[in-house]
């Protein structure tokens, strides 16, 4: 009887779990401006398709993530820590995290 | 039964690693590395790792782990493990055999909490002894393919990750299922579930006691002892291989908890 009661709670947290983190949770990543910086160090300018914005006008983008997206991201390594506890983009462009992955040179 | 399960482990191990898809989204949990040029799913302790990286809980993976527990515990290791099957091939192989002491059971929880958990929550996952960075399936499916592929400038980090697989190697040619006892982090998760289950290996009121199911266990169940102490016999080692039913003198082990 009490294996029972375990079985129900802990299958209705994992449940709850898997429909939360699936379909509800959302995570704000944000995009990485340092390596912009660090290619404008290097004399190279680009323009980000999307963004609208030449490189000296970039602001801090950001998106929401669902939980699914974050895990495809994460088994990339495409998501960081930024200082101030952000996740940010470990890639420029916060489209390379989405549903596609990197070159893997 | 054991080339049905074979059948199974090897069919699964070829679906895991199709190559045509890439659903990484998806977390199976089974121990099969994600960073594998043709794997299909994600690995939950890479997924898990990572978060623990940030700071986060991945709550669908978790969950997902905890719901393939709940239906059958360790029967992912028995019969869907892709490293599962290398290390019952392994042990086939004409090498010196040895026992190994009931306590290092105990290890694999501390590889999950410690290496898994806490070196990327309070260090980085770039450190050296964080769990993917030694893990010996991503060095078969992963490291050793894009070394390859891409070849390689972090010949230190190969070079270690090498000797990890060699020592593993050796260690499940000589104890059967040597990784999945002492060392498996995903087992350590799974076996917590087995006192749960739906689908477990259990006793009837035919058994006579006469061990047959404990000598042929290849985990070394003892079922007769409460190594965890609170409910009944259910050994937590157990990955519902079915060896004991099949050896069973009076057919006493049932399948469904």
């Amino acid at each position: 009887m009490l294996r029972k009661c375990f079985f129900a709670i802990l299958l209705i947290l994992a449940v709850a779990g898997i429909v939360y983190g699936g379909f509800f949770r959302k995570l704000l990543v944000y995009d990485n401006l340092e390596k912009f910086d660090k290619l404008k160090d290097a004399g190279i300018t680009i323009k980000i398709p999307g963004y609208d914005q030449t490189q000296n006008q970039l602001t801090v983008q950001s998106q929401w993530f669902t939980e699914p997206e974050a895990v495809n991201a994460m088994t990339f390594d495409g998501i960081g820590l930024y200082k101030d506890g952000r996740l940010i983009s470990k890639f420029p462009d916060l489209r390379m995290l989405k549903g596609r992955r990197p070159c893997p040179t | 039964m054991e080339k049905l399960r074979l059948r199974v482990q090897v069919g699964l191990a070829a679906l895991f690693n199709l190559g045509l898809v890439q659903w990484h989204f998806i977390c199976f949990p089974v121990f099969n590395c994600h960073s594998c040029p043709i794997s299909v799913f994600s690995c939950p302790l890479g997924v898990i790792g990572q978060f623990a990286g940030v700071g986060l809980v991945p709550l669908s993976v978790v969950g997902a782990v905890a719901l393939a527990g709940l239906i059958g515990g360790r029967i992912l290791c028995g019969w869907a493990c892709p490293f599962g099957l290398f290390q019952d091939l392994l042990y086939k192989v004409p090498y010196v055999k040895f026992q190994i002491p009931s306590w290092t059971r105990f290890i694999k929880y501390g590889v999950f909490l410690g290496l898994v958990v806490a070196v990327p929550f309070f260090l980085s996952t770039s450190f050296p002894i964080y769990f993917c960075r030694l893990c010996p399936v991503a060095t078969i499916e992963s490291a050793i393919p894009w070394a390859i592929i891409n070849g390689t400038t972090e010949v230190i980090s190969l070079s270690i990750r090498l000797i990890v697989l060699f020592a593993v190697v050796i260690l499940v040619m000589g104890h059967k299922r040597f990784f999945c006892k002492v060392l498996c982090p995903l087992g350590a998760c799974l076996s917590v579930f087995n006192r749960f289950a739906a689908i477990f290996p259990e006793r009837n009121s035919d058994c006579i006691d006469c061990g047959t199911c404990n000598k042929v266990c290849p985990m070394e169940t003892e079922p007769d002892k409460n190594s965890f102490g609170v409910y009944d016999d259910r050994a937590e080692e157990c990955i519902t291989c079915l060896e004991c039913h099949k050896k069973c003198p009076t057919k006493a082990i049932e399948l469904w908890g």
